[in-house]
C-alpha cells in the first residue's frame, strides 16, 4: 500500500492505495466518481478520459500512483444543471448524445481542447476527439456540437 | 394531426443527465456486501463437460461459492426456443459459460475462474454452414431439428423457365459476408438482489426486460411475478442485447447465496459472449432485357446462425423478404436457410438479416448495367418499387415510395465520379 495525493475537481484527497490501482478504479471505486466510464480497459475508446494537469489521458492506462500530485477533473467537475458547460449545452441542443456512455469523456476532450484554444478549426476538432470513441451518433452531431461550443463560449 | 413533438427539435429527456455523467449504467450501481460474480468460459467450439474440480478455486481466501450446470434449476434460455444453457454442461461455442465463481472482490473471483479445472471431452466441430447443412453432418440441436438447418423459407413467383427464356444478359455471382459484432460502448453488467419481499430484482441494460424476466424466472424456478427486471441506462446496444447474457448467472448467484451479486464483463468477454451479425453467403443469377428490365431473379441465402437459435429464423426471413432489393422482379425463386454450426450465435443486429443483401442484389445491379451499357443510375430507375408494384412475396405496395425522388436528389452526386456512374 502507499498514499497518494490527488486534487479532484479542485478538492483535495490523500488517499491509501494499492501500487496496481488504475486511475480510473480509484475514481470510480475509492471516490465513487461513477461519470468515467470504463469501455475497453486498453486505451481504446476514450469513456474513462479525465483531464490531468491540462492533458486528457485514458485514466484505464494510467496508475493512480502516476497520477500522485496531480490536479484531476472528471466529468462531475463540469458544469451543473444551472450552469452548463458551454459544450454540455451543445451536445444536449445538437443532440449529440444518443447512449450516453462516451459522452462524459466526449465532454471533456472537447472542453480541454476549448481550454486551449477558443476557436479551433475543424481540423483540431476532429484531432481532439479523435481518441473518444461513439458507436451510436456517426460523429457528426458531436463535431458539430463542438464546434458550436466553440462559437458560444466566448 | 396536430402535435409539438413530430416534425420539431426535441430536446431528449436523459441527455443532460447525460452530458453531467449522472446517468447510471449497470456497472455504476453497487450495494453493500455484494459478490462479484466471474464465469469461467468453454475454450472449446464443441465439447462435452466431462467433470468440473472446483476445490483449488474454492481454496482461495475469498471465494465464496462455485456453481455449474447442476446448480441450475432449470438450464435453459433463448428468445424463440430455449437452446442455450445457462451453464453449459454440452458445449456449442468458444465462450460457452460453464461455471461462475462468486468472491469478495473482483479481483479474487478472476483469479479463482482461472483455478477451476474443466475436464473436456473435445468433439468435431463444423465452422462452415453449407458443410453442417450436409446430411452426414453432427446435429448440434437434434431435440430441436434432425439436421442443422433451423428454418428455410422459400419464396417463388412467376415461372423461371419464362423468366430466363427472357433475359438478354444473365449474371451469376457468390457473395459473403463476415460476422459482425456490436461493440455498443457499455460492457454487460448486472447488480441482481433478493429484496426485501424476497423477490429477484435484476438491475441491467436490456433491450427486453420484459422477456428477460421470464428467462430468469423459469431458470431459477421462480414465479415470474417474483422476478423484477430493471432497465438501467442503456450504453448502446443495437440488438446485441435482445438475448440474456449474465442476467440469470447473476440472479442464480445471488438466489444461492442471498447476497448482491455484481457482474462486469470486459470487454473482451463481451465480445466472447452476446450475439453476432450472421454471415451469409449468397448464390444470385439475375436476368434482364437489353432494355435493362429485370426479368428472373434466383437466389440460395445461407445464413450461419452458429451454436444457438437467438432470432436467426426472423434474420432469415428478413433477407429472403428482402432478398431482390427495391426492385421488381417477375420471376422469382429464392431459399434463404438458418444453419447451426459450432461459430458464435447469431441474433439481432441493425438491419436484422436485410443489411446483408444489399450486397448481393445491389452489386448484381451494377453489373447488370455494366453489361448492357446502361449506367448504374438508370438500370434502378427502370426497376425500382413504386405505388403499386408487387414484391417478391406479392405484396402490393401501396404506401409512399418515393425512390424515384430520392434518386433524382443523388444523381447529380453520383455523376461527378469518374463516369462510371
Amino acid at each position: 500500500m502507499m498514499d497518494i495525493k490527488l486534487m479532484v475537481n479542485n478538492k483535495p484527497y490523500t488517499l491509501n492505495i494499492e501500487p496496481s490501482e488504475r486511475l480510473l478504479d480509484v475514481l470510480r471505486t475509492r471516490l465513487g466518481l461513477m461519470g468515467t466510464k470504463e469501455g475497453c480497459g486498453e486505451g481504446e475508446c476514450g469513456a474513462c478520459t479525465v483531464i490531468v494537469d491540462g492533458k486528457t489521458v485514458n485514466s484505464c492506462l494510467v496508475l493512480a500512483a502516476q497520477a500522485n500530485g496531480s490536479e484531476i477533473t472528471t466529468i462531475e467537475g463540469v458544469g451543473n444543471r444551472r450552469k452548463p458547460h458551454p459544450v454540455q449545452k451543445a451536445f444536449v441542443e445538437v443532440g449529440a448524445v444518443q447512449c450516453g456512455f462516451c459522452t462524459p469523456g466526449m465532454v471533456l476532450s472537447a472542453k480541454n481542447l476549448l481550454d486551449k484554444k477558443s476557436k479551433p478549426s475543424d481540423d483540431e476538432i476532429s484531432v481532439a476527439m479523435s481518441g473518444n470513441l461513439c458507436r451510436c451518433t456517426g460523429y457528426d452531431k458531436i463535431l458539430r456540437a463542438v464546434k458550436l461550443a466553440s462559437q458560444e463560449g466566448n | 394531426m396536430n402535435t409539438n413533438v413530430v416534425g420539431s427539435r426535441v430536446i431528449r429527456e436523459d441527455a443532460w443527465g447525460k452530458v453531467f455523467g449522472q446517468s447510471k449504467f449497470p456497472a455504476d450501481v453497487n450495494l453493500p456486501d455484494q459478490l462479484y460474480g466471474v464465469v469461467v468460459r468453454s475454450p472449446y467450439p464443441h465439447a462435452r463437460v466431462r467433470n468440473i474440480v472446483t476445490e483449488k478455486a474454492l481454496e482461495l481466501a475469498g471465494v465464496v461459492t462455485v456453481l455449474t450446470a447442476k446448480d441450475v434449476p432449470h438450464n435453459s434460455h433463448g428468445v424463440l426456443f430455449r437452446d442455450q444453457p445457462v451453464l453449459a454442461d454440452y458445449v456449442r461455442m468458444v465462450g460457452d459459460p460453464v461455471a461462475v465463481v462468486g468472491a469478495e472482490t473482483m479481483e479474487i473471483a478472476r483469479a479463482a475462474a482461472k483455478l477451476v479445472e474443466i475436464d473436456y471431452e473435445v468433439l468435431p466441430a463444423v465452422f462452415d454452414a453449407e458443410q453442417a447443412m450436409l446430411p452426414e453432418a453432427l446435429p448440434l440441436h437434434p431435440e430441436l431439428k434432425p439436421t442443422n438447418v433451423l428454418y428455410h423459407m422459400p419464396i417463388r413467383r412467376g415461372t423461371m423457365e419464362d423468366g430466363w427464356a427472357l433475359a438478354d444478359v444473365v449474371i451469376e455471382n457468390e457473395y459473403n459476408t463476415q460476422h459482425v459484432d456490436h461493440a455498443f460502448l457499455q460492457p454487460e453488467a448486472v447488480l441482481a438482489y433478493v429484496d426485501e419481499r424476497g423477490h429477484m430484482v435484476v438491475q441491467t441494460a436490456t433491450q427486453y426486460a420484459h422477456y428477460d424476466r421470464g428467462e430468469i424466472a423459469h431458470a431459477l424456478g421462480l414465479r415470474f411475478s417474483q422476478v423484477q427486471v430493471k432497465t438501467l441506462a442503456v450504453g448502446g446496444a443495437f440488438g446485441g442485447r435482445e438475448d440474456i447474457s449474465l442476467q440469470i448467472i447473476a440472479a442464480l448467484l445471488a438466489l444461492t447465496t442471498l447476497r448482491p451479486v455484481k457482474m462486469e464483463n470486459t470487454r473482451e468477454e463481451s465480445f466472447y459472449s452476446h450475439s453476432k451479425r450472421h454471415p451469409m453467403r449468397m448464390y444470385y443469377k439475375t436476368g434482364a432485357t437489353k432494355d435493362g428490365k429485370l426479368v428472373a431473379m434466383e437466389a440460395k441465402i445461407v445464413g450461419d446462425a452458429g451454436a444457438y437459435a437467438s432470432w436467426s429464423i426472423n434474420v432469415l426471413r428478413k433477407s429472403a423478404v428482402h432478398a431482390t432489393g427495391p426492385y421488381v422482379i417477375p420471376n422469382v425463386s429464392i431459399d434463404s436457410f438458418a444453419v447451426f454450426t459450432n461459430n458464435p450465435y447469431a441474433g439481432a443486429m441493425r438491419g436484422f438479416g436485410a443489411a446483408q443483401t444489399v450486397l448481393a442484389y445491389e452489386s448484381q445491379m451494377d453489373l447488370l448495367a455494366k453489361a448492357l451499357g446502361i449506367s448504374a443510375l438508370e438500370i434502378r430507375l427502370l426497376n425500382h418499387f413504386k405505388v403499386g408494384s408487387t414484391t417478391a412475396t406479392g405484396q402490393v405496395l401501396t404506401g409512399s415510395i418515393p425512390l424515384d425522388q430520392c434518386l433524382a436528389k443523388i444523381a447529380p452526386y453520383l455523376q461527378k465520379g469518374d463516369g462510371i456512374l
